[in-house]
């Protein structure tokens, strides 16, 4: 099992459409993959668990994959989530 | 090129129209092309530029006024512009008089003369109606096609995937059955309809049972005359490597007769109740069209959650 913690850093936070990208992203591995904000732990293949994260810009994110291919997970999820999802970004 | 006699126009529509024929003959030369109709009435006052005579042309009280205020020789003139071009006929409304010369001249020129007691305008929107119908593109679809809550669903899907089978289902359940395996669609404006073959008429092919009659089984309350086409629901074989629609934030588009119409695609896996997905895209499709796009909704709702989140207190 691995985990990182990963900041949110497009604006609007992990609203439908970076939720999407997540669980397609999540359902290309074998591995189980959840997220984590604060207390709330949810299975990042499902649509409607992301959404019940409500993740904001800023959010620290952890990433938990656990699997056969669960390194390969852990960096894709790492790089979507940091990439903002091609959104407008956070300003600093 | 679509086309319509004069005389295939006549014997369909002989007693709706009360129809009589004013020239010895009622085939023209010239067959109807357009389900558009012209009003003479400039060409008869020395206008002909742009006279529209591939149209079925109607002399109204205005027209059959105007000639008679006319001396004879104009008139005759007038008629003869009239015919200069090859029209497919002549219809004469509200059961008007008319000058012997119109009649002799059709005959010369060979472009039939019918006569209609009825009002000009309503004939006119009642002969529209009939030619759109029967100049509106069609075609054959493969598939089932079920009024669902209201809802027309276009069942689409290879052989043997179920498509007759979920709309049984749905029959069962209320819903009702336009047409099985077979959809003639038609394109009306900028909808389409879909109905059954005059033979097959709700009848349907179930594998294992054979053939079964929809409506003496389960009623007329199972069927469905026409139906317009609102959502096309593709059913696929389960793949692991196609990714289907999680969401729904987009429409998905087909194209039907050069019109656009949403798709939902279902993936098929043994135990899959499609019939109760088949309802639920019938009802999204409804909530859509009030407005309610619920993904959007939901969308907004976890926007504003987060900026309340993050706001600094």
């Amino acid at each position: 099992m691995l985990e990182r913690i990963v900041r949110v850093r497009n604006s609007k936070g992990i609203h439908i459409r970076p939720g999407q990208e997540i669980v397609q992203t999540a359902e290309q591995f074998l591995a189980d993959v959840f997220l984590q904000n604060g207390s709330k732990r949810i299975n990042a293949k499902s649509m409607l668990g992301i959404m019940g994260l409500v993740a904001g810009e800023g959010t620290d994110l952890k990433i938990i994959t656990d699997g056969p291919d669960e390194a390969e997970a852990l960096q894709a999820l790492a790089d979507l989530i940091e990439s903002g999802f091609g959104e407008e970004l956070e300003e600093e | 090129m679509k086309s319509l006699s004069v005389r295939e126009l006549y014997e369909s529509k002989r007693e709706l129209f009360q129809f009589e024929v004013l020239t010895g003959s009622i085939d023209s030369e010239r067959p109807i092309t357009v389900s558009d109709v012209h009003r003479p009435g400039l060409a008869l006052a020395g206008f002909t530029k742009n006279f529209l005579a591939e149209r079925i042309q109607i002399l109204g009280e205005t027209e059959m006024l105007f000639l008679e205020t006319l001396g004879k020789e104009e008139r005759r003139k007038a008629i003869d512009r009239l015919f200069q071009e090859k029209v497919p006929c002549v219809i004469v409304a509200k059961g008007l008089e008319y000058d012997a010369y119109l009649s002799t001249k059709a005959k010369e020129v060979g472009v039939p003369i019918l006569r209609t007691p009825q009002s000009t305008t309503p004939f006119i929107h009642r002969l529209a109606e009939f030619l759109e119908e029967a100049f509106a593109p069609r075609t054959t679809l493969h598939g089932t096609l079920v009024d669902v809550y209201g809802a027309g669903l276009l069942i689409t899907g290879k052989s043997g995937i179920g498509k007759s089978e979920c709309a049984l289902d749905l029959v069962e359940r209320g819903h009702r059955l336009v047409t099985d395996d077979m959809v003639i669609v038609t394109r009306k404006h900028n909808l389409l309809y879909g109905e059954a073959s005059e033979q097959l008429k709700y009848h349907m092919e179930i594998r294992g049972i054979g053939i079964v009659d929809v409506r003496s089984m389960f009623g007329v309350r199972a069927i469905g005359k026409t139906k317009r086409i609102d959502v096309e629901v593709r059913l696929r074989e389960w793949s692991a490597s196609v990714q289907y629609d999680r969401l729904g934030l987009e429409d998905r588009m087909t194209t039907i007769l050069g019109l656009k119409v949403p798709v939902v695609t279902i993936p098929i896996i043994p135990g899959k109740n499609i019939t109760v997905l088949a309802e639920v895209v019938a009802m999204n499709h409804q909530l859509k069209i009030q407005g309610i796009h619920s993904v959007d909704l939901l969308d907004k709702s976890l926007i504003e959650a987060m900026r309340k989140k993050s706001a600094p207190v």
